[in-house]
């Protein structure tokens, strides 16, 4: 750091070493079983205006000082640009490490591959599955973060989690069932101990022959209904809808080259009405077990929680110390992630969520439904680059009638514009329903980084909703 | 370092049937938004990928450590997750790595490989031209000045002419420029070791006009120096400043003549499910028991062809299999699907050097140099000439897979879509959702564009691996929209 504060105005350095371990089983067999050990450094700067990024495998100082150049060397090259003023920030001092009970790296592969082994032939137990899949999965990430302004901190990291996926085939008709999740299951900022509480075995009957039962049950029919969305699905909506929508790089257009730019308008903080009076949504880099859990982000902020939407209207932003102060915060969110050493911080999500409300259970909230969908496990998605129009589609869904949850439906799709679709929301479940889900495949950025979040959510309900669009 | 050297010493540091894949990245990016640099990156990274086979199992460790303590703890862990595995569950469906078999027309078993520099006979149409794009190419680590390839100043000119041009025309500019090397080497305890060198280039321009209206134009090609920043940057802006206010189309099925870009999209989407073995093999493909039949209109020529002049050429897949010319859908007729070794040996076939990973993938091959052969449209103006009222489609954005046996999927249209009527572009169109079945899309075409282009999205995920697909302008009846955007 006393090399890059001689020649650029700011300058930081992100030294990380990366431990992931995936295991997976597919029809019996071995899907793969894959060890990554990476480490790194990436140095960043900012010199007369313009970033620079570079990053190096190795982790000597020698290394560090060729980033740097080849850091410099690439701000220079770009014309000249005039920088905003970072938010001002306490240099971030200390040690972190995220609480497991069980280190997974230390659970013997066979262990695990016996949890697979047992969850996979629990899926093959119905004909007319085609696939079975059984994952486990952890990763281990250290990093250590120095700035020119004098910070110097270190976080461990550790995450771990699993899934089974089953699907059947008959004809010309496919069906997949999930659990708990169809996107990589369910993760945790934990030990091993929440791939054991997973208890894939134990669910894998059920996830069968769902997929089993799919294949031969109604589909959706079109229309507009009332829908009642839970676990991954209404993280996923939030994710998509609300968490890119509110990502500030985005709303200041820095992100219209890939990702897109954003319905909501930086002049919109306490005016913009995005949901109704139930739609309250944190940024919370603090929920224990979420994956954008942290003690500070990748430019040394510290982790926080930030009102995102407060009874509907627009409350805050998720933002970097350059775009916080671009739009005259008084401090970033905190919302600066890297996807490992060789990509810069882009802002990201944190824990993304939605806060309870008081509309009991489920149960309670089902059966004070006349008629409606209930969808829970995703399968298809996909939204505009404004983030406005959505569709998704569920693995499955359930027919709401009388209060009461009836036959299962397949290809449950909906689709709608973010803002009606959330001032459509009449009800949300209390606290003992309110959970976190994660997501473990988000991209953003150029070059591509891939980001892993969770979404705290209970069960919500929301009108009107178009229906079997597809 | 030698990728190469450096597969050879890992491979033979693993125990038994065992495969080292050894990816090196040397690239920048400078991106652009609203007129001005945003961020910029150099990166300079190499991974060591160990595969291990036993029983029909695969195990994977990767380091970006080159040491030897490193590349033997690696292989020890790749062992360690095979072995497991094999004494875990019955045997496994991968029949092993063995020796790496020399490309038909290549020099020798041991090196072969290609260089972006290499001249390749083969046409743009599919499965045309020699069995193999391989040229033998064993040299030294390629420099800055002999491949060009980076050097930020270069980036840094192109910035500022995108910047002029769209000034110009009173239009913030967003995008990127961006320019690599990749090194791939795959070396094989069986013997034999393989190395592919490529150089790749992208610059992507997205003008936005006040009005808020965008307009879209990227260029991929095999070195910066080919780039065209200027004209690119005038494509974009013709878009951007597209004048009238824009219409909203009520959903409904169109005609609709799509760019090559969006065209590329969705033949990239069709690579990864109807045309993937694995899925193929496993009974749930939209191809399984349709080869031979007719699943397109009878123009529709789709090939993966590694070493067509116009593609990004390689050489070898990640199992050191030599890529070959494979005709996929042939005069509208499902052809082939793509195959890694694991999903040939379930399917009783052979690979077709489309493995994306040692071992494969866990989504299985994918089809990374694809060409649609053209018609005889001579532009998109052409195509556009007897649509009395349709859809223009400049790109497509978060395309995503709704129900892969129908190749059902949902996408929409972005930064350059128009009404076209009576024969002509006439005004801008709010964005719309596109929902219908790629092969159902496919089926519809009632004519292409001669020419073709190179299209790529530009996305590096993980580890860089530039790739395209080659496609003409598509003209396509009965396009399902399903919304518009906003």
């Amino acid at each position: 750091m006393d090399a890059a504060a001689r020649r650029a105005d700011y300058a930081d350095a992100r030294l990380v070493r990366t431990r992931h371990e995936r295991l997976a089983t597919r029809n019996g067999a071995l899907d793969g079983l894959d060890s990554l050990e990476a480490e790194g450094i990436g140095v960043r700067v900012r010199a007369g205006g313009s970033w620079g990024f570079a990053a190096t495998a190795g982790t000597e100082k020698a290394d560090a000082e060729e980033a740097l150049e080849r850091a410099l060397a690439v701000a220079a090259a770009q014309p000249a640009s005039p920088g905003t003023p970072l938010c001002p920030e306490p240099p971030a001092r200390g040690e972190y490490e995220s609480p497991a009970e069980r280190d997974p790296f230390a659970v013997p592969l066979e262990d695990k591959l016996a949890v697979l082994a047992a969850a996979d032939a629990g899926l093959r137990t119905e004909p007319g599955v085609v696939l079975t899949l059984a994952r486990c999965e952890a990763l281990r990430v250290e990093k250590l973060f120095a700035s020119t302004e004098g910070a110097l901190c270190l976080q461990r990291l550790t995450e771990c989690g699993g899934g089974l996926t089953a699907v059947a085939v008959d004809g010309d008709e496919s069906q997949t069932r999930s659990y708990p999740a169809s996107h990589g299951g369910d993760v945790a900022q934990a030990g091993y101990e929440h791939f054991v509480s997973l208890d894939l075995a134990g669910q894998a009957p059920r996830v069968a022959e769902e997929a089993v039962a799919l294949l031969s049950a109604p589909p959706c029919p079109p229309g507009r209904r009332t829908l009642v969305l839970a676990g991954e699905q209404l993280g996923l909506q939030i994710h998509e809808s609300i968490g890119h929508a509110v990502e500030l790089d985005r709303v200041l257009g820095r992100e219209a080259s890939y990702a897109g730019t954003s319905f909501v308008p930086a002049g919109g903080l306490g005016s913009l009405r995005v949901g109704s009076a139930q739609v309250n949504v944190t940024a919370d880099a603090t929920n224990a077990g979420g994956l954008g859990s942290f003690r500070w982000d990748d430019e040394g902020v510290e982790g926080r929680a930030v009102p995102i939407l407060r009874s509907g209207v627009l409350a805050g932003f998720l933002s970097s110390r350059e775009t916080a102060a671009e739009i005259g915060l008084e401090r970033s969110g905190g919302c600066m992630r890297a996807d490992g050493f060789a990509r810069q911080p882009i802002v990201r999500m944190t824990n993304v969520n939605l806060d309870p409300g008081d509309a009991g259970t489920l149960e309670d909230l089902i059966a004070a439904t006349d008629d409606g969908l209930l969808i829970e496990t995703n399968r298809s998605w996909s939204i505009d680059d404004r983030r406005l129009n959505f569709q998704f589609e569920g693995e499955a869904a359930w027919e709401i009638s009388g209060g009461e949850r009836g036959r299962m439906l397949r290809n449950p799709s909906y689709a709608g514009m973010t803002p009606e679709f959330w001032a459509s929301c009449d009800a949300v479940c209390s606290p003992s329903e309110w959970r976190l889900v994660s997501l473990l495949d988000c991209g953003k950025g150029e070059p591509g980084q891939v980001m892993r979040v969770s979404h705290g959510c209970a069960p919500a309900r929301f009108r009107d909703v178009e229906v079997g669009v597809v | 370092m030698n990728p190469l050297e450096l597969a050879e010493r890992a491979a033979a540091v693993a125990r038994g049937d065992a495969l080292a894949h050894v990816s090196r990245e040397r690239s920048l990016m400078l991106r652009f938004a609203d007129g001005r640099p945003t961020q910029a990156t150099s990166v300079d990274d190499v991974f060591v990928e160990l595969a291990v086979a036993r029983d029909g199992h695969v195990g994977r460790a990767r380091t970006n450590e080159t040491g030897t303590d490193a590349l033997t703890a690696c292989a020890r862990r790749a062992e360690t997750a095979a072995d497991a595995a094999a004494a875990a569950s019955r045997r496994g469906p991968h029949p092993g790595f063995g020796a790496i078999r020399a490309a038909p027309g290549a020099g020798g078993a041991a090196h072969a490989g290609l260089a972006n520099g290499g001249q390749q006979g083969e046409g743009p149409g599919p499965a045309a031209g020699p069995a193999s794009p391989t040229v033998d190419f064993v040299g030294p680590t390629p420099t800055n000045s002999t491949l060009g390839a980076l050097d930020a100043s270069a980036g840094g000119d192109a910035l500022r002419t995108v910047f002029a041009v769209a000034q110009r025309h009173g239009l913030s500019a967003h995008g990127i420029w961006t320019s690599g090397v990749e090194e791939r080497a795959v070396a094989v305890s069986g013997g034999g070791a393989v190395l592919d060198r490529t150089t790749d280039a992208f610059l992507k321009v997205i003008l936005i006009a006040p009005s808020g209206r965008s307009g879209y134009a990227s260029q991929t090609a095999r070195s910066a120096a080919a780039l065209e920043p200027e004209r690119v940057t005038e494509r974009a802006a013709a878009k951007a400043a597209a004048a009238g206010e824009p219409v909203e189309l009520p959903p409904g099925e169109y005609t609709v003549v799509m760019e090559p870009q969006a065209v590329g999209w969705l033949v990239d989407l069709l690579g990864g499910t109807a045309l993937n073995g694995l899925a193929h093999a496993e009974g749930r493909g939209a191809l399984t028991g349709r080869l031979g039949e007719a699943v397109a209109a009878p123009s529709v020529n789709l090939a993966d062809s590694p070493g067509a002049a116009a593609t990004l050429p390689r050489a070898f897949d990640a199992e050191g299999v030599p890529k070959r010319p494979t005709a996929l859908i042939q005069d509208g007729v499902a052809r082939a699907v793509a195959h890694d070794l694991r999903s040939a040996a379930l399917a009783g076939a052979e690979s077709t050097g489309h493995a994306v990973a040692p071992g494969g993938d866990h989504w299985g091959p994918h089809p990374v140099n694809l060409v649609m052969a053209g018609g005889s449209a001579a532009d998109l103006e052409e195509l556009c000439a007897p649509v009395e009222r349709g859809v223009y489609v400049t790109r497509l954005w978060y395309a995503n897979v709704v129900r892969p046996k129908e190749t059902m999927i949902t996408a929409v249209t972005r930064d350059g879509t128009f009404l076209i009527e009576d024969g002509r572009v006439t005004r801008p169109l709010r964005d719309l959702r596109l929902t219908d079945s790629l092969l159902g899309i496919l089926s519809r075409v009632s004519q292409l564009t001669a020419g073709q282009e190179l299209t790529s999205e530009g996305e590096f995920y993980g580890r860089r691996f530039a790739y395209g697909v080659v496609s003409p302008g598509m003209r396509a009846a009965a396009v399902r929209f399903t919304g518009a955007s906003g």
